[in-house]
C-alpha cells in the first residue's frame, strides 16, 4: 500500500485513492517491466533521420526555418531575416509533427458529402475539395474519389475527403460529427479512426497529389454552410490545443474571404497559433495571395484594426483620385471596369477587378510621369480589402474593451471576431468579465459570482453595428450566416464566437454536443442584430435561440469548471447555478422584448451616402 | 387498525413503507415530507464504485494532465487540493439527513470489483448510516465468465463490506438468477442482513433515427411488481434474511401484496417522484385499510400470509408455464 511518503500520494493524494492506485501500479509495472538495451560498440543502423523540412520546401524555409526548428536559431545572422518585420506565411506546411496515434480515414461509400468533418476540424487537417475529374489523373494508386452528388451546383466535379496525417492532432471531432452510418454495422461511420502508422505513408502522398489539384473556381462553390469548407481554407496545421474551439471559426473566416483578407490579432492563444514563429498556419492560394496578419499588443488589436482600416481608405482614396485624374486618357472599359461595384463577398466582381487591375498596370507601363508611377504602386488596393480584428475574451471584455469600444464607435467598415473562451486561456485560465456566473476559474477560485458581461448587448445600444453571437461546433448554418452578412454589412460588426476550450474541463470531443447544451440552456443565445432591417421596420434583432430547452444544470455540471465548484462547495453551487438561470432567463424575457420591436419604416437620415462602391 | 410498526435490520421502523434509493436523495424537503408523510427510512441513492473512479481520473485528466504541459501557462486551473473528488460529499449529505430526518437513513453502495472501494463501508459508518444497502450489478458479456465465477466475485464482495462494518448490510439485487435461493443462502453466509428485490435499470433503448442506443430514466409501473412478488413468495421461510420489496409499489394493495408475499419493508420510488411525497401518505393509508379490513393487527401475522409455504393454491406459485397453467385450469373445473 501507498505510504504517505510515497511521491504518487503526495501529488495525486488529493485526487483520491484511485488515481494514487492507478499512479503506483503504473510506476511499479514500469518497473518491473525495465530491461537492458546493449549499447553497440558502433553505429548499426542504416537509416538516416529524416530532414526537418522536406527537400522541396522553398529556399527560406531550408535556409532560416528550419534551423529555428532544430533550435539552431542563434546560428542564424540578423541578415538572414527579412528587414521590414514581415515573415512568410504559409509554413506550417513544412512542420510534420504526426503526434496523431489514430488519424480519420474516408469510407466513401458511406458518405454522404456534407462537410462536417472538415467545418470542424481545428487544424484544417481533414479537408474535403471537388474538383475536375480529369485533374485526378495520374493520383496515387489509393487516392480514391467519388462523383459530387449532393450539391447541383457542383454536378460533374469529383468529391474527396481527405486527412492530412502527419498533422492531425488525432482529436477525432472530425468523427464525432460524422452523420454517415453504415446501417448493418452502425458504429463504422463514413470516417473512422484508424492507427496513423497504418495510413500515413499513403495519405501523405495522396495529401500531397490533392494540393496539386486545381482548384475550382471560387464563384461555383455555393456559400451555404455545407458547402462552405470546399473553399480552399487558408489557414492551416497551427500549433493549437487539440479540439481547439477557436481555430475552425479562423479557418472559415479565410475561407470566406480569402486572399482578400487583413487581420489585426490581439494577443493571446490566437496570436500564438497563428503567428508563432517559426512558422505559421496563414497560408496562400494558388496565386501566391492570403490573408495578411498582423499581431501589436492585446490590448490595442481593436485600434490596430481601425488603423489599418483607416490606412486603407487613404491609399484607395488616392488611387481612386489618381484613376479620376486619368479619366480622359484611360480606355473607357477599363475606368468602368475599375470603379464598378465590387463587394469582397462577390466572387465573379472580384475575380473581374483583379483581372482588370492587371489591365491597368499593362497601361500604366506604356504611360510616363510621377503620378502613373504612384497609381502603378497602388494598384492593386482597388481590389476591395476587408479587415478583420480577432481575439479573445481577455481582449475584447476586459483589456482591448475601451479600444473595441472606440473601433465599433468609429463607424468604420471594421469587423471584430471574438473568440470566447471565458478565461484567458493562453495564459493558464484567469476569470475574465466573459467567465459564466458560477464557473470556478483563477482569480475566481470559488465560482464566479456575477454574471457574464452582455456584451453583444452594448454594441447593440450603438444601433449602427451589426452584431451576432454564434456558436460554429453546434451551429455551423447559423454562425456562417452571420460571418457573412458581417463581411456585407457596410459599417462596424461584433461577432462573439463561443469557443469551447481545455479551460472549460472535459474532453473537446464532446464539444459539439456540450456547445448545443450551453445554446439549449440560454448560457450561450444565438442571434444577429442587424442595423439594415431597422428602416425597413422589422426589429434589427432577430433571435436564433428562443426557447430554454434544456435546464442550466444540465449544461453545468457538464464541465469541470462547475463541478469543482459544486464538489467543494454545494450549496454556493446551487445559490450560483440557480443565480445563472434567472440571469438567463432575465436576459431571454429582455431579448425577446428587443426582438419583438416595432418600427415604422424609414429612411435613415445619418445615412453617409457611400456610393457606388463598397467594401473597400 | 393494523400496527405498522416493523423491526428492519434490527432497526425499530414506524412503518413498513420505506423511501427507496433515488434522486430524492438531493431534495431534503421533499425526505422531510415523505417522514411527515410517515415514510419509515430513507435509503440514499448509490454510491458508486464506477463513479467515484470516473470523477477522480476526470479531475486527473482534464485538470492535473494539464499542468506544466505548456509553454505559456503553468496550468488552466486554480490550484485545487481542497477540491472533494472522492466520497465526501455523499458522506456530508449522509449526516445532513441523519441529522434533518427523525428516521433511519439508509446509505447505499454500489460496485462490482472486491477492490479499495469497499472502505467506503466504513466512511459512511462512521458519518452515521444505520445500515447499508449493497447494490450489486455485473452484467456478464465474457463467454468464458461462468455464473459460478460472477456469483463468487458477488459473494467476496459482499464479505468484504460486511467485514468492514458493524451496521447491517442489506443486498440490493437484480432479478436475473437461475438459482437464487442458493445464492440468497451464500449471501447469508457471507454475513448480509437482509435481502432487497429488485433493483431496476436505467433501460437502453433504441433511437431509431439516429440508429444508436439510448438512455432514459422510465418510472415503474405495478406491472413489475409480480416477479417480485414471486420470488419473496419462494425465498420466505427459506431464508433467514429479511426482505423488502422494491419496484412497482403504487397503490396500498401493491404494499399488502408485497407483505403477505413476504416483505418486512416495501420501498416506493417512482410514485414519489411522479406524485410527490403525498404519495406516500395515500399508500399508507390506502395499505392500512386494506390490512385492517382483512383483520390483520400486526404486520407480523400478514408477513408471508400468501407465499409458497402458506397460500391454499400455492402450486400456482410454481405453475409459471402457459401450457401447465391451461391444465391448471381444466383440473380446477
Amino acid at each position: 500500500m501507498p505510504t504517505s511518503r510515497n511521491p504518487s500520494v503526495e501529488t495525486w493524494g488529493r485526487r483520491g485513492p484511485e488515481v494514487v492506485r492507478r499512479n503506483v501500479e503504473a510506476v511499479d509495472s514500469a518497473l518491473a517491466n525495465l530491461h537492458e538495451v546493449t549499447v553497440p560498440d558502433e553505429v548499426t543502423a542504416n537509416r538516416r533521420r529524416p530532414p526537418t523540412v522536406p527537400e522541396d520546401a522553398p529556399d527560406f524555409v531550408q535556409k532560416v526555418t528550419r534551423l529555428l526548428m532544430e533550435g539552431q536559431g542563434d546560428k542564424l545572422p540578423v541578415s538572414a531575416f527579412p528587414i521590414d518585420g514581415t515573415w512568410p506565411t504559409g509554413t506550417s506546411q513544412y512542420e510534420k509533427r504526426s503526434i496523431a496515434q489514430d488519424i480519420p480515414i474516408w469510407e466513401s461509400d458511406l458518405c454522404v458529402q456534407c462537410n462536417f468533418c472538415a467545418m470542424i476540424c481545428p487544424h484544417t487537417a481533414i479537408v474535403s475539395k471537388v474538383f475536375e475529374p480529369e485533374a485526378g489523373k495520374g493520383a496515387p494508386d489509393t487516392f480514391e474519389a467519388v462523383p459530387e452528388t449532393h450539391t447541383p451546383e457542383l454536378v460533374g466535379l469529383d468529391y474527396r475527403i481527405q486527412v492530412a496525417p502527419e498533422d492531425c492532432t488525432g482529436c477525432g471531432l472530425c468523427v464525432e460529427v460524422c452523420p454517415a452510418k453504415d446501417r448493418t454495422q452502425p458504429k463504422r461511420k463514413a470516417i473512422n479512426m484508424r492507427p496513423l502508422e497504418d495510413h500515413r505513408e499513403a495519405e501523405a502522398s495522396n495529401l500531397a497529389f490533392l494540393r496539386s489539384v486545381p482548384d475550382v473556381p471560387r464563384e461555383r462553390i455555393p456559400r451555404d454552410f455545407k458547402s462552405l469548407p470546399l473553399l480552399i481554407p487558408l489557414f492551416e496545421y497551427s500549433g493549437a490545443c487539440a479540439g481547439c474551439g477557436e481555430t475552425p471559426y479562423i479557418r472559415l473566416l479565410t475561407q470566406l474571404l480569402g486572399d482578400r483578407l487583413l487581420l489585426a490579432n490581439a494577443t493571446g492563444c490566437t496570436s500564438i497559433y497563428g503567428g508563432n514563429l517559426p512558422t505559421t498556419p496563414y497560408t496562400v492560394n494558388a496565386d501566391g495571395r492570403g490573408p495578411t496578419w498582423n499581431n501589436s499588443l492585446f490590448e490595442d488589436a481593436a485600434e490596430l484594426g481601425l488603423g489599418m482600416r483607416m490606412g486603407l481608405n487613404k491609399l484607395v482614396g488616392r488611387a481612386r483620385q489618381l484613376l479620376e485624374d486619368m479619366k480622359s486618357n484611360l480606355p473607357a472599359a477599363l475606368y468602368r471596369d475599375l470603379t464598378g461595384p465590387c463587394a469582397t463577398l462577390d466572387e465573379t466582381a472580384m475575380a473581374a477587378r483583379r483581372e482588370a487591375v492587371g489591365r491597368l498596370r499593362d497601361w500604366l507601363a506604356d504611360q510616363q510621369g510621377p503620378e502613373v508611377n504612384e497609381l502603378a504602386s497602388l494598384a492593386d488596393e482597388l481590389c476591395p480589402k476587408s479587415v478583420w480584428v480577432i481575439g479573445g475574451d481577455g481582449w475584447a471584455y476586459d483589456i482591448g474593451y475601451g479600444g473595441l469600444d472606440h473601433a465599433l464607435a468609429s463607424g468604420q467598415n471594421l469587423k471584430l471576431l471574438v473568440l470566447d473562451t471565458e478565461v484567458y486561456s493562453n495564459t493558464g485560465g484567469q476569470q475574465s468579465k466573459a467567465t459564466p456566473m458560477g464557473a470556478v476559474a483563477k482569480f475566481a477560485a470559488a465560482g464566479k459570482e456575477t454574471r457574464k458581461k452582455d456584451l453583444g448587448l452594448l454594441a447593440m445600444s450603438y444601433g449602427h453595428v451589426y452584431v451576432a453571437q454564434i456558436a460554429m461546433q453546434s451551429h455551423s448554418n447559423q454562425a456562417s450566416k452571420a460571418l457573412q452578412e458581417a463581411e456585407n454589412y457596410d459599417g462596424p460588426a461584433l461577432i462573439i464566437a463561443h469557443s469551447p476550450c481545455i479551460a472549460h474541463g472535459y474532453d473537446l470531443l464532446h464539444s459539439p454536443a456540450q456547445q448545443k447544451r450551453a445554446v439549449d440552456s440560454w448560457a450561450w443565445p444565438l442571434y444577429r442584430f442587424d442595423p439594415r432591417r431597422t428602416p425597413e421596420g422589422l426589429p434589427p434583432l432577430q433571435l436564433d435561440s428562443v426557447r430554454q430547452k434544456v435546464p442550466m444544470k444540465a449544461y453545468m455540471q457538464e464541465e469541470a469548471r462547475f463541478r469543482m465548484l459544486e464538489l467543494r462547495d454545494p450549496q454556493r453551487y446551487e445559490q450560483l447555478a440557480a443565480a445563472a438561470s434567472d440571469a438567463a432567463n432575465e436576459q431571454r424575457e429582455l431579448y425577446m422584448q428587443l426582438a419583438g420591436i416595432h418600427f415604422e419604416p424609414h429612411e435613415r437620415l445619418n445615412n453617409p451616402d457611400t456610393g457606388a462602391e463598397h467594401h473597400d | 387498525m393494523t400496527d405498522l410498526t416493523t423491526q428492519w435490520l434490527g432497526l425499530n421502523l414506524c412503518s413498513p413503507l420505506v423511501v427507496g434509493a433515488s434522486p430524492l436523495t438531493d431534495d431534503l424537503d421533499a425526505l422531510k415530507a415523505c417522514v411527515d408523510a410517515g415514510a419509515g427510512a430513507v435509503v440514499m441513492h448509490s454510491l458508486f464504485e464506477e463513479q467515484l473512479v470516473a470523477e477522480q481520473m476526470a479531475a486527473h485528466r482534464f485538470i492535473d494532465s494539464r499542468i506544466n504541459t505548456d509553454a505559456e501557462a503553468r496550468s488552466f486551473f486554480p490550484e485545487s487540493d481542497v477540491f472533494a473528488m472522492g466520497s465526501s460529499s455523499y458522506l456530508k449529505r449522509l449526516e445532513q439527513l441523519q441529522s434533518s430526518l427523525d428516521v433511519p437513513v439508509i446509505a447505499s453502495l454500489n460496485g462490482i470489483s472486491p477492490g479499495g472501494w469497499t472502505q467506503h463501508a466504513r466512511e459512511l459508518e462512521e458519518a452515521g448510516a444505520s445500515a447499508i444497502e449493497l447494490n450489486l450489478y455485473d452484467l456478464a458479456t465474457d463467454p468464458s465468465d461462468t455464473a459460478i465465477t460472477l456469483e463468487q466475485r458477488q459473494l467476496k464482495v459482499v464479505r468484504s463490506v460486511v467485514q468492514q462494518v458493524s451496521i447491517p448490510v442489506s443486498v440490493k439485487l437484480s432479478p436475473f438468477y437461475s438459482a437464487l435461493p442458493s445464492f440468497v443462502a451464500g449471501l447469508e453466509a457471507a454475513g448480509a442482513h437482509g435481502l432487497v428485490l429488485f433493483n431496476r435499470f436505467y433501460q437502453p433503448d433504441m433511437d431509431l433515427d439516429e440508429l444508436e442506443l439510448s438512455r432514459e430514466v422510465v418510472l415503474s409501473t405495478n406491472a413489475e411488481l409480480p416477479v417480485r412478488l414471486h420470488a419473496m413468495a419462494m425465498l420466505f421461510n427459506r431464508t433467514g434474511l429479511e426482505m423488502a420489496a422494491s419496484g412497482g409499489v403504487h397503490t396500498g394493495d401493491d404494499a399488502a401484496k408485497a407483505i403477505l408475499s413476504g416483505a418486512t419493508v416495501v420501498q416506493v420510488v417512482s410514485a414519489l417522484l411522479a406524485e410527490g411525497p403525498s404519495a406516500l401518505a395515500r399508500i399508507t393509508d390506502e395499505m392500512t385499510q386494506r390490512l385492517s379490513a382483512m383483520g390483520y393487527t400486526s404486520l407480523v401475522e400478514a408477513r408471508g400470509a400468501l407465499s409458497l409455504d402458506n397460500a391454499p393454491n400455492a402450486r400456482t406459485w410454481e405453475r409459471l408455464n402457459y401450457a401447465r397453467l391451461l391444465q391448471g385450469w381444466q383440473s380446477m373445473r
